[in-house]
């Protein structure tokens, strides 16, 4: 029955998005955290990859979550000199984390996964019709 | 003749299952909707012939095919009513071409339209309870 597989895909969905929702709040978590020390380096941000893949048994596109990818921008620096972490020029690494970003990766995971929700129950709602035609 | 068999009757089953697998196909796009490089994707609408059969078979999915009358015909299912939107305006850097506003409103209009059909379906099962005298 296509209605189940619909169900199901929609599920995939759900799934991916709310693994994203664990990066990004690993991420914004980690907004501030510092280094241990000058040489080391301090969190760095997380990116969600998406990939589609064809489901054998559903016989359509379901989508994972892939390999979770590090950024590779520059961290920020903050002049710190008394800090623990800081460099010989008492600069501090900070993580490269964007937290307006984040807030707004946020945002379009809300809304994708709002999105999936409503075929779940717009797929539900279909069924359920199915089944008043033998109540009549 | 049986009862499924009469063009009203199977005309509308033919709907309610064109219905089903493009609810299918608008869940696909939506779980799809951060994927990389993935294109919206919608299903043609049934063509009924004036005695009540389809025009061209329902999809029962994507299958293969065929794109040149030279090739070899496949074993697998062909999907004549397969429709590949065109490339939207509004693609995102990542080469997404999925509108989610655009998926909820098809899937509403969906929705709506396989309740008419079923409840289309309801009624004639009565009428053909009627006459029979039940």
């Amino acid at each position: 029955m296509d209605f189940m597989k619909a169900i199901g895909i929609a599920a995939s969905g759900l799934r991916a998005q709310s693994g994203r929702m664990r990066v990004i709040s690993e991420n914004i978590a980690n907004a501030d955290s510092e280094p241990k020390s000058a040489a080391a380096e301090p969190y760095r941000r997380k990116v969600p990859t998406f990939s589609q893949r064809l489901d054998r048994e559903l016989d359509a596109s379901v989508v994972d979550l892939g390999r979770v990818r590090r950024d590779a921008t520059p961290f920020r620096t903050k002049h710190d000199p008394g800090n623990p972490a800081a460099d010989a020029r008492g600069e501090v690494r900070l993580p490269n984390v964007n937290l307006l970003v984040e807030t707004v990766d946020m945002r379009e995971a809300q809304r994708s996964y709002e999105a999936n929700l409503n075929m779940i129950s717009t797929a539900r709602r279909m069924i359920s019709r199915t089944i008043d035609i033998l109540k009549a | 003749m049986p009862v499924a068999d009469l063009p009203l009757v199977s005309m509308l089953r033919n709907r309610m299952q064109w219905n089903q697998t493009r609810q299918k196909v608008l869940a696909e796009n939506v779980a799809n909707a951060n994927t990389p490089g993935f294109r919206a994707r919608d299903l043609k609408a049934p063509a009924f012939r004036p005695d009540g059969s389809l025009a061209a078979a329902l999809p029962a999915g994507f299958g293969i095919t065929q794109t040149n009358p030279l090739h070899l015909a496949g074993s697998g299912a062909g999907s004549p009513t397969e429709e590949r939107q065109r490339t939207r305006f509004d693609v995102v850097p990542s080469g997404n071409a999925v509108s989610l506003e655009d998926e909820m409103l098809k899937a509403s209009e969906n929705q709506a339209d396989y309740q008419l059909a079923a409840s289309l379906y309801q009624k004639s099962l009565q009428m053909l309870r009627t006459a029979v005298g039940r």
